[in-house]
């Protein structure tokens, strides 16, 4: 649409502003790194974070939400439906989030996601520098974003150069900060500033992130995912810290009495042992290599073919954070590639 | 009419058993669901007459065997109430010492008078219908139990690592603290409590089914730890399963 400006001096009153209106969900620092919290004052958001364990996916897709409530034979819906703003997304996992979009569209939609879909604004921000060894977005080509936003904010010195994306981010732009449109001077800058950051990226895949449903495609009886299995301890933290997983379990908490309770659903892993297995006590998926290649599948291929111009892997690098035996998709990917090369 | 219930207690030290009564401060109906006919440690009567059996601690001692085989006998359901009871527990420590060792370490010149045996857990003697891990036990999961027990349903003990909850409450690892933890081989349900406030997992809720002990092991030492440091934790609570694989 059209490019604002924001005086650095001007975003702490743009974010307390917003607070007045909305539950403001951003990054903020916890013990040894980030995560994305409910702002109780406007002072306490970074967006100069690097990365969060857990992808903001989780204020879309909460980690464990009531669905309903019952009692003996009645059934209460339970929505959360507080307005609020979703701010610092990366765009990394603004991609992600777009994904998930047509994820809990598709079919049946998913009437809570859907809910809460409709009540969030997203601002998102562009990483003007890699955040960590382990992310590769600019081979999954995440490193910028075009859509998806309702704002999107990249600093530029001493301020902040918005694009606005919707007429929704318009309106809490126009409501909530002080902003003016962006002279000749200051979109030159940004146009600097833009092709100087795609030098600072590495390219770590050794395919286009675009190739990887065709190398998937070939790899399925590789014998990398047996020589990877063995290592892994199929612990799920890939599955919980990735920003285009959306499996979940379905479980009833019931009360003492055992005519009342609540229906919630809470993030499952394909990694489990339990995910794959039937009521019969058939496990579709025993080993860890087979649960490993499907997590793969689903990343590299499964996701992009069900969702045309979606990617099930946005490049973020949180699962290969998280691996502590060092089962990467760089690493993975790369192998797969250079076997068939 | 209310199932009763009644609790036992083996080698423990009954902190599992304090966490039930502790449970009752914050879920007060459970006595409207359950009569609790035998509980030393809360109660004075000793009814008999129970269907459904909690109890806590291991079997470390010849005579534990016929009074355990009796509450099994009576009980249409016997639940193993921490890791005491599920794994054997701290107590099977001294399974990797020689018993007269052990014995003498602990009683001095006493030692002949206490006819004590290799630590095992309850379900090494007898049929265990379910078990509530944990050193001690989680209140709320204890709680969550029994309401399935009295459904009639497969009490909810999860299968999975403990990864997957630490992750859930956005923890940062404790590798990457500079800590240790045994997290991915150990069994959740406990809200990964000791990484949540800064301590790595020692494994009391007991390994998921298909741990892979050999990543955890290299995982340990790439870490820091010397061999003789990993197996330490490895069998602080799971020495009978450690010596069991290994048989």
């Amino acid at each position: 649409m059209s490019l604002k400006i924001i005086n650095k001096p001007d975003l702490m009153p743009f974010v307390s502003s917003m607070m007045g209106e909305y539950q403001v969900i951003g990054p903020v620092e916890n013990d040894i790194g980030f995560k994305f919290a409910t702002l109780t004052d406007a002072s306490q958001v970074r967006l100069n974070y690097n990365t969060t364990v857990i992808p903001p996916r989780k204020a879309l897709l909460p980690t464990q939400e009531t669905l309903f409530s019952f009692q003996k034979d009645t059934l209460a819906p339970a929505f959360d439906m507080k307005w609020r703003v979703l701010l610092g997304v990366h765009t990394c996992d603004l991609h992600a989030m777009c994904m998930l979009d047509e994820a809990f569209a598709r079919g049946q939609p998913d009437t809570h996601y859907m809910k809460r879909r409709a009540t969030t604004t997203i601002v998102s921000m562009e990483c003007l520098d890699p955040c960590d060894e382990n992310s590769f977005c600019k081979s999954m080509n995440t490193l910028t974003a075009t859509s998806g936003f309702d704002l999107h904010l990249i600093q530029l010195g001493e301020f902040y150069a918005v694009d606005v994306g919707t007429t929704a981010g318009e309106a809490l732009l126009a409501n909530h900060a002080k902003s003016h449109d962006a002279t000749r001077e200051e979109i030159a800058l940004l146009d600097k500033t833009m092709s100087q950051k795609w030098a600072k990226f590495p390219v770590r895949l050794k395919l286009d992130g675009k190739d990887l449903p065709a190398l998937m495609g070939i790899s399925y009886k590789s014998p990398l995912w047996e020589e990877v299995g063995k290592r892994c301890f199929g612990c799920g933290s890939c599955n919980i810290v990735c920003p285009t997983c959306y499996c979940f379990d379905v479980r009833d908490e019931v009360a003492m009495d055992g005519k009342s309770g609540e229906r919630y659903r809470i993030w499952d892993s394909c990694q489990l042992d339990e995910f794959a297995r039937i009521g019969s006590g058939e496990n579709f998926r025993k080993t860890h290599a087979q649960r490993l290649r499907h997590r793969f599948m689903r990343k590299g291929k499964y996701i992009a073919e069900a969702f045309p111009g979606q990617q099930g892997c946005v490049g973020c690098g949180r699962c290969a954070r998280a691996c502590l035996v060092d089962i990467t998709p760089v690493g993975v990917w790369n192998s797969l590639h250079e076997a068939h090369a | 009419m209310k199932p009763k219930v009644a609790f036992f207690d083996f080698t423990s030290c009954e902190g599992c058993q304090l966490t039930v009564v502790d449970s009752l401060q914050t879920h007060l109906d459970l006595l409207n669901a359950v009569e609790i006919v035998q509980f030393r440690e809360a109660i004075s009567e000793r009814g008999e007459d129970y269907a459904v059996a909690f109890i806590e601690g291991s079997i470390t001692r010849e005579s534990d065997e016929a009074r355990v085989k009796k509450i099994r006998e009576q009980a249409a359901l016997l639940v193993a109430l921490g890791a005491c009871a599920h794994l054997g527990g701290v107590n099977a420590m001294k399974n990797l010492a020689p018993l007269d060792d052990v014995r003498q370490y602990v009683y001095g010149d006493k030692h002949t008078w206490y006819a004590t045996y290799a630590a095992r857990p309850i379900s090494a003697v007898v049929k265990v219908d379910a078990f509530i891990p944990g050193c001690p036990i989680d209140r709320e999961e204890f709680i969550r139990v029994v309401k399935a027990v009295l459904l009639g349903k497969k009490p909810p003990i999860p299968d999975y690592p403990m990864c997957v909850e630490c992750k859930l409450k956005e923890n940062n690892c404790m590798f990457h603290k500079g800590g240790f933890c045994l997290g991915p081989v150990t069994r959740a349900g406990c809200g990964a409590i000791c990484p949540t406030f800064g301590d790595g997992c020692e494994g009391c809720r007991g390994a998921i089914p298909n741990p892979n002990q050999d990543s955890m092991k290299d995982v340990l030492k790439e870490h820091g730890l010397t061999v003789d440091q990993v197996m330490a934790r490895m069998t602080m609570f799971n020495a009978y399963q450690m010596q069991e694989n290994k048989a």
